[in-house]
């Protein structure tokens, strides 16, 4: 039954919300014997008084491990059985990306990624694989993004056999018809055009060019620009796709009601011939850490100002990953008691969504704060961020601070295993970041081990307030205080996309 | 794009699907094996127990939404949804007892500065001198204050997807927690029930206009939608929208808040829900030890006003600083009358997948749109049949209204294939199947046909859609999608007079 998005749109009191999508690989929080118990300090309030009388059972949980195993042909698989539903769920991740595309070229990988599914294959034309997929209600989906593909199967166990057909087909012969690859193309085009329309999309894609230099492959859109769409052509998606989508360059994840040995056979059999590809990934320049203060501003007639400020951060193997990541709840990622969110949204109402992110990918990715706030407040709320960022740098943190954060971490572990797909998913996305195999063995110890020292010392090397970037999507005749009291302001002026033709200007008519 | 997603609800049942669900499914084979338990004072108690991880999903529902507000409180079901946050009597404070006349003194201040600012010849330093009172108040307070200490708690004790949701029909308080921390669970929803303190009132209605300025007013689909119905319902309170309207959330007293809680936060108007790994008995025990002893109140009024007749097709424009978007609805019956089935499978039929009839002739055929969907609204009264699309430049909003027209005239005419009618079948079983994978889910489906209805719509669902006919689909097509029955909504680009400074 489908619901109507909007009369029961459902508006929350917690909606923290990223812009950016590279590789949103989300922190495991493993944990396999330990007990971990609330053990703050002095409680504050006659209710927390009470409830530190309370005893806790032990969890007594041993999540289920996914098998590790390589194809002859090197497809890296991890498998999972579980008999309690008659489904099966693969996901797989594919080294590729549009990091990996000309320039001159942009959006040429993430259309690849669409037309590969959307085109059908050279044996099965799109209008067929739609029609027996949603027939016996299977999915498979394919996409590129910025650092990796993606490719997934959803089947009922009955249909096994023609659900991982078709994956296999898609993976290895997709047809790319010329139809298709317009319809994509004119699809990405028109979200190209309405971007403008939502201003943190804007604040969003704007952030990335000031941060990364612009020759850099992470400064440009995903999408890609309204000219390089057009001069993408069909040779470049086969190759594309030729280039990357080998056995050797994808990991496999699959759960669910199958038998481990059947699977194997079969797996062997749809990747039959399949040929390993050589010297698959390309060397791309690395980012060169430097940072540069800077003040920015968008001009757009809203209520509301978009903020978004921060500068270069870390990549996902970073040493000091596990600091950041506890240092960053803290800050502005854990909620509303994290500082920067307690300040500007509970203690000023400035804000409904306000936090810090330190957002990872395989070279450096970004550290920013972003909230929204009314016109008249913009000034006070940057202010507030730089302040708490600056504090964070300078005061060690406090014990109580400490312990609330890194116990979060260790309670909520149980949750990341909480069906078969999402244990073999968690080890696929390790495995394809390059991060030890025994992450989740390991990863108690690695967030005990953070102690409020670690923390000063990344957050002084990490968090670099005199050298930050601010971005403001808003009109600054509203603003309570003028930008330039950070510094000096640079305009940013949007283009406007062109007219595709005069007939669209006034749609007003009537 | 984002704005096609939707809420997933509920679906379907066939014998064979939910023989092979039984393999592994207690007691009866056919349903949800949800156990019910009533309190004395009618607190609701659904259980549905789920072993393989050690958790549990918790859901406390009251049947408050927008629909049970009136003009000059729009928003109030929502703002008290975040108040509940704020603590009560024991949590979030070192001292209540130091706290309260503070908190008095507050409101008072507060309103003592409205009532001066609003008159003809201000005293200004009258007005500096109150609010000097009050920022000394406020310091107090804070010092007083044990900062946002509930989702402290819970988040130290591993709770996860911790949240609260507030919809035109009802709020839902959300919480997923380590099996073991079930009583601690129960200890602190309790109290939020029986203790409830409205501190920090006057910032959080701020937040709360941020998020509305978020929602809709930078939002350009957000803003066609709440045009839209202010225009579908005339009279019904699903006018007006969950968020409420600006002059109401800035407005809104604390008094007004707190009266509100006490008519609607009733024992007799809630339901728990309880989906993991917990023993039924226990739950029940533990269930009636904390919430047994809240006293049952008199009965929640009624909404009484029911949205009259459609008179004729109603068209409305709005402007926006964005590329256009459009919509369109059709009032349809309630969850009550059978015809919402036939109907669900209609939406389903538009607007499903990429077979799917909007799909297959605006995104894929005719290629003038880059989004077209159609969704069929349930609440506890009767809702709207919804298209809405983005159009594709050059394209234009007429163009695809145009094309929906063709696609409903075509359903009038050519009933749906066989084929079409039994993909749809096959995917509410599978759906069916994929959704009691996830306990937070199955809570969440629980809880939310309690509110609206009963959650055994849930298992009667499946049986009612798989008799749902082609005929039935022509039926209801030529029933409820024609003109006099409709709303139009144009969001069209605003000239922009004044441009970039």
């Amino acid at each position: 039954m489908s619901i109507k998005i909007y009369q029961h749109l459902i508006i929350c009191v917690v909606c923290f919300v990223g812009v950016f999508s590279i590789n949103n690989f989300r922190t495991l929080r493993a944990e396999h014997q330990k007990e971990v118990h609330p053990s703050s300090g002095e409680p504050k309030s006659e209710g927390s008084r009470i409830l530190s009388k309370f005893k806790f059972a032990p969890l007594g949980f041993n999540p289920p491990k996914a098998e590790r195993l390589e194809l002859d042909n090197g497809v890296i698989l991890y498998l999972l059985e579980n008999h309690d539903l008659p489904i099966i769920n693969v996901t797989a991740r594919i080294r590729t990306g549009a990091i990996y595309e000309p320039a001159e070229k942009a959006g040429l990988a993430s259309l690849t990624g669409d037309v590969m599914r959307s085109g059908g294959t050279v044996s099965m034309p799109p209008d067929k694989m739609n029609e027996e997929l949603e027939f016996i209600a299977a999915s498979v989906e394919t996409s590129i993004g910025r650092e990796s593909g993606g490719a997934s199967l959803s089947v009922l166990k009955k249909d096994m056999d023609k659900g991982l057909r078709i994956f296999a087909d898609v993976l290895r012969n997709p047809a790319f018809p010329e139809d298709k690859i317009r319809m994509e193309k004119d699809e990405a085009i028109e979200s190209i055009r309405r971007e403008n329309d939502r201003p943190q999309q804007i604040a969003g894609r704007e952030f990335r060019k000031m941060l990364y230099e612009s020759n850099h492959p992470y400064s440009r859109r995903v999408d890609g620009t309204l000219e390089s769409i057009e001069k993408i052509t069909r040779n470049d998606m086969i190759a594309f796709h030729k280039k990357f989508f080998r056995p050797n360059n994808i990991i496999i994840g699959i759960s669910g009601d199958f038998d481990r040995k059947a699977m194997i056979k079969k797996l062997n059999e749809i990747f039959k011939g399949w040929e390993k590809g050589k010297n698959i990934i390309p060397d791309i320049p690395k980012v060169k850490y430097e940072l540069n203060k800077s003040v920015n501003y968008v001009y757009k007639d809203i209520s509301q100002a978009n903020v978004i400020m921060g500068h270069l951060g870390i990549h996902r193997r970073s040493p000091d990953y596990f600091p950041i990541e506890i240092m960053n709840f803290i800050l502005g990622g854990g909620g509303f008691n994290a500082r920067i969110t307690s300040r500007i949204r509970s203690d000023e109402g400035l804000a409904y969504s306000a936090f810090s992110s330190f957002q990872t990918s395989q070279d450096l990715g970004m550290f920013y704060v972003m909230c929204q706030t009314k016109l008249e407040s913009t000034h006070r709320a940057i202010s507030i961020a730089l302040e708490e960022i600056e504090r964070m740098r300078a005061t060690p943190v406090d014990n109580e601070e400490l312990t609330h954060a890194k116990e979060t971490f260790l309670n909520q572990f149980v949750f990341r295993f909480t069906t078969s797909a999402s244990i073999v998913a968690q080890m696929v996305d390790i495995e394809y970041e390059g991060l030890p195999l025994d992450y989740l063995e390991t990863y108690v110890n690695n967030i005990q081990a953070v102690s409020a020292e670690d923390i000063k010392r990344v957050a002084q090397k990490h968090l670099h307030p005199d050298k930050i970037s601010i971005l403001v999507v808003g009109n600054k005749d509203k603003f309570d205080k003028p930008l330039d009291t950070f510094g000096k302001v640079n305009e940013v002026l949007l283009e406007q996309p062109p007219e595709i033709s005069s007939k669209n200007a006034k749609n007003k008519a009537e | 794009m984002a704005q096609t997603k939707r809420l997933i609800s509920f679906a379907i049942v066939n014998f064979l699907v939910i023989f092979l669900v039984s393999l592994k499914a207690p007691a009866n084979p056919l349903k949800l094996d949800v156990k019910e338990h009533v309190l004395g004072n009618g607190l609701k108690l659904l259980m549905l127990e789920k072993h393989e991880v050690p958790i549990v999903c918790l859901r406390i529902n009251f049947r408050v939404g927008s629909v049970d507000e009136r003009p000059g409180i729009t928003g109030v079901s929502h703002l008290f949804e975040h108040m509940m946050f704020k603590g009560t009597k024991i949590f979030g404070t070192k001292d209540y007892a130091a706290e309260k006349p503070l908190l008095e003194k507050e409101d008072t201040l507060v309103a003592e500065i409205a009532w001066e600012t609003g008159k003809e010849t201000r005293d200004n330093e009258k007005i500096a001198a109150l609010e000097k009172a009050l920022e000394t108040t406020r310091e107090k307070l804070r010092d007083l204050a044990v900062k946002d200490e509930i989702f402290s708690l819970y988040l130290r004790h591993g709770a996860v997807e911790l949240n609260a949701a507030t919809s035109s029909d009802g709020t839902f308080y959300i919480c997923n927690i380590p099996a073991n921390k079930l009583e601690l669970w129960a200890f602190i929803e309790s109290d939020r029930m029986k203790n409830r303190v409205l501190r920090e009132f006057y910032s959080e209605r701020d937040v709360v206009m941020e998020e509305r300025r978020t929602r809709t007013e930078t939002s350009p689909f957000g803003a066609l939608i709440e045009q839209l119905n202010a225009v579908t319902f005339i009279a019904h309170p699903y006018r007006w929208p969950t968020i409420g309207w600006s002059s109401d959330i800035l407005n809104i007293t604390k008094a007004e808040t707190a009266g509100y809680f006490e008519q609607y936060y009733t024992p007799n108007n809630a339901v728990i829900v309880m989906v993991g790994n917990f023993k039924q008995d226990d739950a029940i025990k533990l269930i009636e030890k904390y919430f047994g002893d809240i006293p049952r109140q008199s009965d929640p009024p009624k909404v009484k006003t029911a949205e009259p007749e459609q008179k004729g097709e109603r068209r409305i424009e709005v402007e926006f600083d964005s590329n256009p978007y459009m919509a369109i609805s059709y009032h349809i019956s309630g969850i009550d009358h059978p015809d919402i089935y036939a109907l669900d499978v209609l939406s389903t039929l538009l607007s499903d997948g990429r077979t799917s009839r909007l799909y297959k002739s605006m995104i894929e055929g005719k290629r003038i749109a880059v989004m077209a969907n159609a969704g069929i609204g349930v609440g506890r009264f009767p809702e709207t049949f919804t298209f809405y699309a983005a159009p594709r430049a050059p394209h234009t909003v007429e163009e695809v209204e145009a094309a929906f027209y063709e696609e409903i005239e075509l359903l009038k005419t050519k009933p749906p294939s066989e084929w079409e009618l039994q993909k749809i079948k096959n995917q509410l079983e599978a759906g069916f199947i994929r959704r009691l994978e996830s306990a937070s889910g199955l809570a969440s489906e629980i809880g939310h046909y309690e509110i609206i209805s009963d959650w055994k719509f849930i298992n009667t669902f499946l049986e009612k859609v798989s008799e749902v006919t082609a005929e039935d689909v022509t039926r209801v097509a030529k029933k409820y999608l024609i003109k006099k029955n409709r709303t139009v909504a144009m969001l069209v680009k605003k000239e922009n007079g004044e441009n970039a400074k």
